[in-house]
């Protein structure tokens, strides 16, 4: 990956999307209900950065017609690694994919995460799939010096993802569960709270379901860290066209597409933010 | 071997380069695509509806996906007149494209004003009415169902400009021909159809529509057949060219547009599925007309045998 790092410096400085064909390499049910997709994607696995996305087609012989947005979990080489929820008929079909089937992508897409360039310790989020962009993320700050903890939420065992990048890089995994089968039993946030208490951090990256975000987003405002997150909205283009993705934020209204999916936590006016559909 | 088709074709007092144009709202003013066509290809790029003042658009959702195609209630989000000239005429200005401006209002008087404001414009080479909306309160639908709330706009923008002017029709009324014949009569130079029809779906879980908006306007595939229908009934009905639209994905279907009697046509939704859908459509279209021998592609219009 072309690791730029510098201040404030954009997730896809200078670089331009485009419409590739891609090989699916490999695609695998890592965990209940979720997908590891590897694809051969030259063009976006070299310029993509941590907390981008690609937008997928995988409509071929069904009846539905728009393209799917997915973070791109991880890049190495020529490949992206895309964590993946089953949910309805668009993962549905990405779980039927097979090695010798080829489908294209957009991407690189949209503003990734920043990393300012006094960060030296950072709490990294995830409810779910939200693990999905922050591993990428993880493994850059690794690699720039920058100390990794991590706090994991997910419904039970079964369905927590991404575990293994995180141990790989971070100082520290703190797991929550919703039924206590991994880690401590409750929410994500608990352990959240106690971790910004202990005061040692200089940033926060959260990504899962907005209710979450939202926690995590009050909780660094209440002790002055920083926090970004990523968001989710119903995307068509992807692209910045049709202004079906937008986020209220008290600059008005951005597209998540473009502007986004990563945020700074201060500027989301939350109170009239969308809450995805999928919960 | 024959040399190459001729592909332009005249609307108003405009002759574009081809028949393939985009649909406003589905490509912004173009900018977004640039990594994916070549503008200086189209026949024409029709910019997202603007207002003479900023409007923000309806809630979210603003989409939803159907068999298909989808629901849209974006609501017209836009910055408004004056970011408009400034920004994306400005933009637009530095590319080889004619440039159709999509005019969206609240009032008869704001129609009108955009096309007096934009009249002496040299970047602007055509307006397209939009009083068929599906998706604002006033504005929309409002004046597209109606004949003479609606030829009041035709009429007001006409005399506030000499530029061509198209008019977008509704599907969302029982007899579009009547309609575009009252506009023809205010002064349209041509017609555009069709807007998106008036649809709705419903998440069974959580027993809510999937539109914030409740209703929004559907567009795809899904619509074309009756896209079709229309375009085939209003080109009958009246002597201006028509701009068909509604479902185009691909350069047959562009073709059964023309042979319906489409002067030209425009590509919306599947923007969003291929960004590079019109270019895809300039070449199929350019090896049909080749293939079939054409010299002129105008030769297609209303070519149907019935
Ligand atoms: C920037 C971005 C990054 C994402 N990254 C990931 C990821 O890494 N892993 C992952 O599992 N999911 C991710 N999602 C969510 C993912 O796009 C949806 O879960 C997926 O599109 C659902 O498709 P479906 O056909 O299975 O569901 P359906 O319910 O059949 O989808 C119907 C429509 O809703 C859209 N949709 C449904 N749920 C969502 C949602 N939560 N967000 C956005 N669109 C949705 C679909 O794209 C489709 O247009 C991301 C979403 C965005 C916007
Ligand atoms: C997201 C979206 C936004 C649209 N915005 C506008 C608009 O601003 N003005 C307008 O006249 N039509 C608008 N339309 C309608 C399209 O221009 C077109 O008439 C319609 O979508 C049918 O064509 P299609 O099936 O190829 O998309 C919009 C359509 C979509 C899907
Ligand atoms: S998805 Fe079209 S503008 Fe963001």
């Amino acid at each position: 990956m072309t690791g730029c790092c510098g201040a404030g410096e954009k997730g896809h400085a200078g670089e331009r999307p485009s419409l590739e064909r891609v090989d699916v390499l490999s695609n695998e049910r890592i965990a209940e209900g979720v997908g590891l997709m590897i694809l051969h994607a030259r063009h976006t696995a070299s310029l993509v950065e941590p907390g981008q996305f690609v937008h997928l087609r995988v409509d071929k012989g069904r009846d539905f017609i728009l393209r799917r947005p997915f973070s791109v979990h991880r890049a190495r080489g020529e490949q992206i690694e895309i964590l993946y929820q089953v949910l309805g008929q668009g993962t549905l079909a990405m779980a039927e994919l097979s090695c010798s089937d080829d489908i294209d992508l957009i991407g690189p897409l949209g503003h990734g995460w920043d990393v300012p360039a006094d960060v030296n310790h950072a709490l990294l989020v995830s409810g779910g799939l939200g693990a999905a962009p922050l591993g990428g993320l993880a493994e850059k700050l690794a690699r720039e010096g920058v100390a990794v903890t991590c706090a994991m939420g997910a419904p039970t065992q079964e369905r927590l993802v991404g575990l293994d990048v995180f141990e790989a890089v971070a100082r520290r995994v703190v797991i929550a569960t919703d039924d206590g089968s991994e880690g401590e039993l409750g929410f994500v946030t608990g352990p959240v709270e106690r971790l910004l208490a202990e005061g040692s951090f200089d940033i926060v990256y959260a990504c899962g379901p907005e209710v979450m975000q939202r926690a995590v987003a009050a909780m660094c405002a209440e002790v002055g860290v920083r926090c970004q997150v990523s968001l989710e909205r119903l995307m068509a283009c992807g692209i910045g066209a049709c202004l079906s993705c937008v986020v209220t934020t008290k600059d008005g209204l951005k597209r998540a597409c473009v502007e986004g999916p990563v945020f700074d936590a201060e500027e989301v006016c939350w109170d009239v933010s969308e809450i995805p559909p999928k919960h | 071997m024959t040399g190459s088709p001729d592909m332009s074709v005249v609307i108003g007092s405009l002759t574009l380069r081809n028949p393939v144009l985009t649909a406003s709202g589905t490509f912004a003013s173009g900018r977004e695509y640039a990594d994916f066509v070549d503008l200086s290809r189209l026949g024409a790029v029709v910019t997202k509806g603007v207002s003479l003042k900023p409007w923000a658009g309806n809630a979210s959702p603003r989409i939803a996906e159907t068999a298909c195609g989808m629901l849209n209630s974006i609501g017209l989000q836009n910055p408004g007149l004056a970011v408009f000239t400034q920004k994306d005429l400005g933009w637009l200005e530095t590319q080889d494209v004619p440039v159709i401006v999509n005019v969206s209002g609240h009032t008869v008087d704001e129609y009108a004003e955009i096309c007096r404001r934009l009249d002496s414009d040299s970047r602007v080479d055509a307006f397209e009415i939009n009083i068929s909306c599906p998706n604002v309160d006033a504005g929309g639908m409002v004046f597209g169902t109606s004949c003479p709330d609606a030829a009041s706009v035709v009429s007001a923008c006409r005399a506030a400009t000499s530029k061509t002017l198209i008019v977008k029709l509704s599907p969302n009324v029982t007899d579009n021909t009547e309609i575009a014949r009252a506009f023809v009569d205010a002064g349209a130079d041509a017609v555009s159809l069709i807007n998106t029809l008036l649809g709705m779906a419903i998440d069974i879980e959580k027993r809510r529509p999937k539109l914030a908006r409740v209703v929004g306007g559907l567009s795809g595939p899904a619509i074309r057949p009756v896209a079709l229908r229309m375009v085939w009934q209003v080109a009958n009905a009246v002597d201006v060219p028509v701009i068909g639209m509604g479902g185009i994905t691909n350069s047959r279907d562009a073709v059964e547009f023309m042979l319906a009697g489409a002067t030209a046509v425009a590509v919306g939704t599947a923007n969003f599925v291929d960004p590079t859908t019109t270019m895809r459509v300039v070449d199929g279209l350019t090896e049909y007309a080749r293939s079939e021998g054409l010299v002129r592609v105008e030769e297609l219009i209303g070519a149907l045998e019935t």
